[in-house]
């Protein structure tokens, strides 16, 4: 008995131990960038390295979001970032629940299911040349829609296939029932499958807008000035030729930290519960 | 209110068969119950009249309008589900009420409704509960409650019952009895408990394997069962089904059951189904004794004692008077009650008169 209590003792300390290490390692970076942001150049590079800002000073924000346009990377990172998500959101329920419930001849639902997710399969930068083309034929080159459409056909199949999951594990009777108690198969839609949704929209909403708000490659490519461009790209423009302007970097990185965050606290709970969602019946 | 007809109705599942021909009447005002085996398709049958299956061929029926092209709103008809299908996220008086907020029924008249209804089935007190926070039986009267709040022209009842404590089922079974006959509301009712489908119909259609093997009262489908399926179906404990051979009248089997008097009736493979109570047991050297055999098992249930004989490989249940003395292997004599016999042959599983 005492021989088992004591490599409980061990395994919990394990178990702390090794949460402790990928906390810091984690959060550290992000602290990091946090401190970095309120020093001057010079305390960045000293040597033992100043962990905690000895002179703060704010001018990082002023230079990044008074003097240079961080404010409007930052309004079209929340203007695409969002659009993305509303869009992938409301369509990829659309077809999830379609996947999930309408009925298809043959193997045609796993078909169809298969070919929306093989779209996920190529490295998202075989697309950029013929999308840089597209767009270019369009006129859309360095435009918000351009990021949005380029965003939401990578985000979309992601979104389809996890509020497929989440559908199918919805008892079909609830959307039965409502049918039988006189609503149309849409409404049963609304009325009853979407508010128990809830939790997977959640999920699929911050994984779309995580992915947007951060994402680089394409944004690179398809925007050119601030009309359209982002926050990393924005971020990345501050690495020049001649200097690396690594207070600006770090101010407006610890910025663009800041929406996720919120929107991650406030949602997490349906987070936890969205992604282990079909992990445990019952 | 209305009847419900089928005519020829067929329902495939791709290559599988679960309703085949169907042709079926139920009466307006009438208590049906569909009773079978799990997988005997009565389930689908029901779900068919709901709308929440297409017919694969055949029409469908509900008061003279043909419905198979229906969509289920349109349809007019109530349903309880077996896992009551309650809206999870809707509080009590919300599920309820849920049939006439989709038919914008005003609000004032619709909680008046609904506290009507919720008084019937005695859920007053519990209106601003949310499902998960009610028992198995409060929800029942939620899903109950939520089906005859409109009055529909059909109710479509899936065993209801079936995930209830005992001693609930049998309340409820007297509850629903009542209120059918008091809302006067054709029902079609699924199960496949014997005692709820005797308890509760006017009419059962005993259904296996998608056909109805028959039709009839709880009294005929009991004393008169046409098929060695209904037979063996029906009655609790079940009727004992002897196999042997019938030659000019007189049925034999190897445990030396021995039966006369059946007609002329000569069967090479004959079963002979007799229930426990029709058993009776006789004094040693009665003339009236058609098997003697070992004690198999002594059971006292109460009202009477189940006695079960060895006879040869089959085993026979005798439902003997409650004061019934014997002992394990203790040799008993038995007759079966004149003309509470039955005979069926085995190929067809069909009843043979004689």
């Amino acid at each position: 008995m005492a021989h088992r209590r004591k490599s409980i003792g061990i395994q919990r300390i394990a178990a702390y131990a090794a949460i402790a290490v990928a906390l810091v390692v984690t959060l550290f970076p992000v602290y990091w960038i946090a401190a970095n942001s309120f020093k001057y150049d010079i305390d960045i590079f000293s040597i033992p390295p100043q962990w905690v800002p000895a002179n703060p000073t704010s001018k990082h924000y002023h230079a990044a979001f008074v003097e240079r346009p961080f404010l409007i990377y930052a309004l079209n990172s929340l203007i695409i970032a969002v659009s993305t998500t509303l869009v992938s959101v409301v369509f990829g329920s659309l077809a999830g629940y379609a996947l999930a419930r309408f009925q298809y001849p043959g193997r045609w639902r796993y078909q169809i299911s298969f070919w929306i997710l093989s779209t996920r399969m190529m490295p998202p930068i075989v697309t950029i040349i013929p999308l840089y083309i597209a767009f270019n034929h369009l006129s859309m080159l360095n435009t918000k829609p351009a990021v949005i459409i380029a965003y939401t056909a990578f985000n979309l199949p992601f979104a389809t296939w996890m509020m497929k999951s989440y559908f199918q594990d919805l008892p079909v009777e609830l959307e039965e029932a409502a049918m039988v108690d006189g609503d149309t198969r849409w409404g049963a839609f609304l009325h009853v499958a979407l508010p128990l949704a809830r939790p997977g929209l959640a999920a699929t909403a911050i994984f779309c807008l995580i992915i947007s708000w951060n994402e680089f490659l394409l944004a690179l490519i398809l925007t050119l000035t601030e009309r359209s461009q982002t926050l990393p790209i924005g971020i990345a423009g501050r690495v020049t030729q001649y200097n690396t302007y690594w207070g600006e970097i770090s101010a407006a990185g610890f910025t663009a930290c800041i929406p996720i965050m919120i929107f991650a606290f406030v949602v997490q709970k349906h987070l936890v519960r969205g992604i282990s969602f079909g992990a445990v019946k019952g | 209110m209305a009847s419900v007809v089928f005519q020829d109705v067929v329902k495939k599942f791709g290559t599988f068969t679960a309703v085949s021909d169907l042709n079926l009447e139920v009466r307006d005002k009438e208590f049906l119950v569909l009773l079978g085996p799990s997988g005997c398709g009565k389930t689908t049958t029901m779900r068919m009249v709901a709308g929440l299956e297409e017919v694969t061929a055949g029409e469908i029926f509900i008061g003279s309008d043909p419905v198979n092209d229906v969509l289920p709103k349109y349809r007019d008809v109530a349903m309880v589900f077996q896992s009551y299908a309650l809206y999870p996220h809707l509080s009590v008086a919300d599920n309820i009420g849920y049939p006439l907020k989709i038919r914008k029924v005003p609000q004032d008249k619709m909680r008046q409704m609904v506290m009507e209804v919720a008084r019937r089935v005695e859920l007053d007190g519990l209106l601003d509960r949310l499902p998960k926070q009610l028992s198995g039986g409060q929800r029942q009267r939620v899903a109950l409650a939520r089906a005859i709040i409109r009055t529909p022209k059909v109710f479509l009842m899936d065993e209801p019952l079936s995930n209830l404590d005992a001693k609930l089922r049998v309340q409820m079974r007297a509850e629903l009895k009542h209120l059918q006959h008091e809302l006067q509301v054709t029902t079609i009712y699924v199960t496949h408990d014997q005692i709820e489908a005797m308890t509760l119909a006017h009419r059962v259609a005993v259904m296996n394997k998608g056909v109805i093997e028959q039709l009839g009262t709880p009294k005929e489908i009991y004393n008169d069962p046409r098929t060695l399926f209904v037979a063996g179906f029906i009655g609790s404990p079940p009727m004992n089904l002897i196999d042997g051979e019938v030659k000019d009248g007189v049925f034999t089997s190897f445990g030396g059951v021995r039966v006369d008097g059946l007609g002329s009736a000569t069967v090479a493979s004959a079963v002979l189904g007799v229930r426990p109570e029709d058993i009776h047991v006789l004094p040693a050297g009665s003339e009236k004794t058609n098997i003697v055999a070992p004690i198999y098992s002594v059971e006292l249930t109460g009202e009477s004692t189940l006695v079960t004989l060895r006879a040869g490989a089959a085993l026979l249940t005798v439902r003997a008077d409650k004061n019934f003395v014997g002992d394990f292997d203790q040799m008993v004599e038995a007759g079966f009650a004149p003309g509470r016999v039955f005979l069926f042959d085995r190929q067809s599983q069909d009843r043979v008169d004689f």
